[in-house]
C-alpha cells in the first residue's frame, strides 16, 4: 500500500481528528466518546491540547530516550562517523597546528590576516610572530569549522532516529504504544540532540586542552576559550545541532532508510546550511552582540522547522508510508 | 468488546479497507483471512487507532480508537508481520523498552519479560542481542513484549509467516492457549487456512480491501450451500440406475458418481440411513459413507473464486 496521492486537506483532517496528543489522561480516556461530524468520520471535534506548550509526559519521554541511547551505543556504524570527524577537527588538527607552529619557523601570516575583519585581526598581528598561526587558527579559525561537529552529530543521529526506524522496520512497533505522538516526536528529537550537544561540548573541552597543551611551549598562557568561543559553543552549537535535526526530520520523512536520509540532508541540504553558518561566523566573530544574533537567527529558524516536523509527525501519516 | 462498522480507509484513489463489519466477543479468537493485500494489517491499524478510518466507525473495549487511541493502546498489544525487535537491543531490551514505555516499573517489566522468555523457552537468551535471532525466535521475542502488560485485545498480525513448520506449531499453540490463559481477546490476521480454521470460532474473509463474508464458517457454509455432502463407497462407481433410487429418497437432493461410489447431498443427517437403505435394497454393498461438511477450506475458496494454489 502506498500513500500516494493523500491530499494535505485530507491530511490535516486527520491529524485534527486524532486523539489527545499529549497522550496522558486516566486509563478511563480522555476526550471520551465524542460526536462524530458525519458518515466518513472526518471532522470530528480534535482531542487535541491547543496550548503554546502542552505539558509532556517527560516519562515516557525519557524511556524512549533511554532506548535510543542504548541502540547509538551500540552501533558502530552510527559511533563511528560520529566521532570520527570530531576527533580529526577537534585533536588532530589542533595538535598538528600546535606541533608546525612549534618546529616551523615563524611563517608570514600577513597576507592572511590581512583579508581578516581589522576588529579580528588586530589583536593578532599585536602578538609575537610565532604565536600567531595557533591563536589565529585554534582561536579563530577552528570557530566556524567547529559548528561541523553538531550539525553532523545531530544530522547522522536524526537520521537514525527517524529514518532508521522505518528501515530497521521497529516504527510501527512503537505507533501501536500508548505514547503521544508529539512525546513520541520531542524524545527522538532530544535523543539525537542532547548527544550531538554533548559530544560538541566534550569535544570542545578535548580541543581546548589539545589546543592549549601542544602551543604551551610558545603561548604560555590559556588562549582557548575566548569568549567568542564561549558563545559559539554554549549558544551557537546547540542551536546548529537543534537546525541540522529540524532539516533531518523533514528529510527522514521522505526517505526509507538512514543511509538515503543521510545522503539527501548530508549531501545536499546540509552543506548548504553550514555554508550559510560559517559565513555568518565571520560576522559572529566580530562582536558578541552579533554571536548573538545570529544564534538567536538559528534558534528561530531550527524551532520552526521543529514545530512544523512535530505537526506533520502523526501516526495516520507515518502508518501511511510504511 | 469490539465492533467494526462499515470501516474503511483509502490511500490516494485505492480503498485499501472497503466496508469491513465484524464484531469479536471478550475471550473470543477470531480470524482476518485473506491473501497479502487483503487489507488485514489495515484493518489491525484501524482497529488499534494507528490509521483513522475514512468511513465508517469502530470500537474496542468500548473505546474509540480515533479519539480515545492513547488510552486503548495501553489495553491492546500487537504483534506486528515484521516482529518490529531492534537488533541492537538485546531480547530483554527489546522487551522492558516497551514496557517503560508504556509505564511499568523497570523491576516489574524485568520480572514479566523473564516470566514469558521462560514461557517461551528462551530464557537463557535473555541478554543475547536481537540480530542473529532465527525468524522463530524473533516472532517468539515480539509475542512476549506484547503480552507483557497483559492486554485484553491482542492483534497478531500473519504470527506465523516465515517460521518453519516446527516454529508454527510451537506459535499456534501458544496463541491457542492465551485466550483461555490470559482471557484476552484475539484478532489473528493470516492468509494460513488450516490456522483459522484450528483457532478461531469466527472468521472474516478479506480480499482486496472488501469483506466477503463473517462468520463460523459452518454458519457461512450453511448460508452458501442446502444441504450435506456424503460420500459413499461401493467399491465401484455408481450406475445410472442406482442414482436415479438414490436422487427418489425424500432428503436427498442430488447424487453423482464417484470413481469409488457415489456422492450424494442429503437435507441432513436424518436422512442418511433411507439413503444407504436405499442403495442396499438395490443390492449394492456398502463400504463407507462420510458425511462432509464443507470446510473453512471450501468456504473460502467458493467465496474467493481462487484455487488452493493461489492463496
Amino acid at each position: 500500500m502506498t500513500a500516494t496521492g493523500q491530499s494535505n486537506a485530507t491530511d490535516q483532517s486527520r491529524a485534527t481528528a486524532r486523539d489527545d496528543p499529549t497522550g496522558r489522561g486516566a486509563p478511563t480516556g480522555r476526550g471520551g466518546p465524542t460526536g462524530r461530524g458525519g458518515p466518513t468520520g472526518r471532522g470530528r471535534p480534535a482531542g487535541g491540547d491547543r496550548r503554546l506548550l502542552p505539558a509532556r509526559d517527560w516519562s515516557v519521554m525519557r524511556a524512549v530516550v533511554a532506548k535510543d541511547f542504548t541502540a547509538i551505543r551500540r552501533s558502530k556504524g552510527v559511533i563511528l562517523p560520529m566521532l570520527l570527524v570530531p576527533f580529526l577537527l577537534l585533536v588532530v588538527l589542533p595538535f598538528g597546528i600546535g606541533l608546525a607552529a612549534r618546529s616551523a619557523q615563524s611563517p608570514d601570516l600577513h597576507g592572511v590576516l590581512g583579508k581578516l575583519p581589522h576588529d579580528m585581526a588586530r589583536p593578532i598581528t599585536r602578538l609575537p610572530a610565532r604565536e600567531q598561526l595557533v591563536v589565529l587558527v585554534d582561536g579563530y579559525l577552528l570557530a566556524p569549522l567547529f559548528l561541523i561537529v553538531p550539525l553532523m552529530v545531530a544530522s547522522v543521529l536524526a537520521a537514525d532516529a527517524f529514518a532508521g526506524e522505518k528501515e530497521r522496520r521497529t516504527l510501527e512497533g512503537l505507533l501501536h504504544l500508548p505514547v503521544a505522538e508529539k512525546d513520541l516526536f520531542y524524545a527522538k528529537v532530544l535523543g539525537a540532540w542532547l548527544p550531538a550537544v554533548g559530544v560538541s561540548w566534550i569535544g570542545f573541552v578535548v580541543f581546548a586542552f589539545v589546543a592549549n597543551g601542544v602551543a604551551w611551549p610558545i603561548v604560555h598562557r590559556v588562549f582557548v576559550p575566548t569568549q567568542l568561543w564561549a558563545v559559539m559553543i554554549l549558544w551557537l552549537a546547540p542551536a546548529v545541532a537543534a537546525l541540522g535535526m529540524g532539516v533531518m526530520v523533514r528529510v527522514s520523512a521522505r526517505a526509507r532508510t538512514a543511509q538515503e536520509a543521510n545522503q539527501l540532508g548530508g549531501a545536499v541540504i546540509l552543506p548548504l546550511i553550514f555554508a550559510a553558518v560559517a559565513q555568518s561566523t565571520g560576522l559572529l566573530l566580530v562582536s558578541l552582540p552579533i554571536a548573538f544574533a545570529v544564534g538567536g537567527i538559528v534558534w528561530l529558524i531550527a524551532i520552526t522547522l521543529l514545530v512544523r516536523g512535530a505537526t506533520r509527525f502523526t501516526r495516520d501519516r507515518l502508518a501511511s508510508a510504511l | 468488546m469490539i465492533t467494526a462498522e462499515d470501516l474503511g480507509r483509502r490511500f490516494g484513489e485505492t480503498w485499501a479497507l472497503d466496508g469491513l463489519s465484524i464484531e469479536a466477543e471478550p475471550g473470543e479468537v477470531i480470524a482476518l483471512l485473506g491473501p497479502n493485500g487483503a487489507g488485514k494489517t489495515t484493518t489491525v491499524r484501524l482497529l488499534d487507532g494507528v490509521l483513522t478510518p475514512d468511513r465508517g466507525r469502530a470500537r474496542v473495549l468500548g473505546l474509540d480508537p480515533v479519539t480515545q487511541g492513547t488510552d486503548l493502546r495501553r489495553r491492546t498489544g500487537v504483534l506486528t508481520e515484521a516482529g518490529g525487535l531492534d537488533d541492537r537491543l538485546t531480547i530483554t531490551d527489546n522487551i522492558v523498552t516497551h514496557a517503560r514505555i508504556r509505564g511499568i516499573p523497570i523491576a516489574d517489566a524485568k520480572e514479566r519479560a523473564a516470566e514469558l522468555l521462560r514461557r517461551f523457552g528462551m530464557q537463557d537468551q535473555a541478554d543475547r542481542l536481537a540480530q542473529g535471532l532465527s525468524t522463530g525466535e524473533r516472532k517468539r521475542v515480539a509475542l512476549a513484549r506484547a503480552l507483557l502488560h497483559r492486554p485484553e485485545v491482542l492483534f497478531l498480525d500473519e504470527p506465523t509467516s516465515g517460521l518453519d513448520p516446527a516454529a508454527t506449531r510451537d506459535v499456534l499453540d501458544l496463541i491457542g492457549t492465551l485466550a483461555a490463559d490470559e482471557g484476552a481477546t484475539v484478532v489473528l490476521c493470516t492468509h494460513f487456512l488450516i490456522e483459522a480454521a484450528r483457532l478461531c470460532r469466527r472468521v472474516a474473509i478479506i480480499e482486496r480491501g472488501k469483506l466477503l463474508a463473517f462468520g463460523a464458517p459452518t454458519e457461512l457454509a450453511a448460508r452458501m450451500w442446502r444441504g450435506l455432502r456424503v460420500e459413499v463407497e461401493l467399491g465401484l462407481a455408481a450406475d445410472a440406475n442406482l442414482l436415479e433410487n438414490v436422487t427418489s429418497v425424500p432428503g436427498v437432493s442430488d447424487a453423482q458418481p464417484t470413481e469409488r461410489g457415489l456422492s450424494a447431498v442429503v437435507e441432513d443427517r436424518g436422512a442418511i440411513p433411507a439413503l444407504v437403505a436405499s442403495i442396499v435394497t438395490a443390492e449394492t454393498a456398502v463400504y463407507a459413507v462420510v458425511p462432509r461438511p464443507p470446510t473453512l477450506e471450501d468456504v473460502y475458496f467458493a467465496l474467493t473464486g481462487r484455487t488452493g494454489a493461489e492463496l
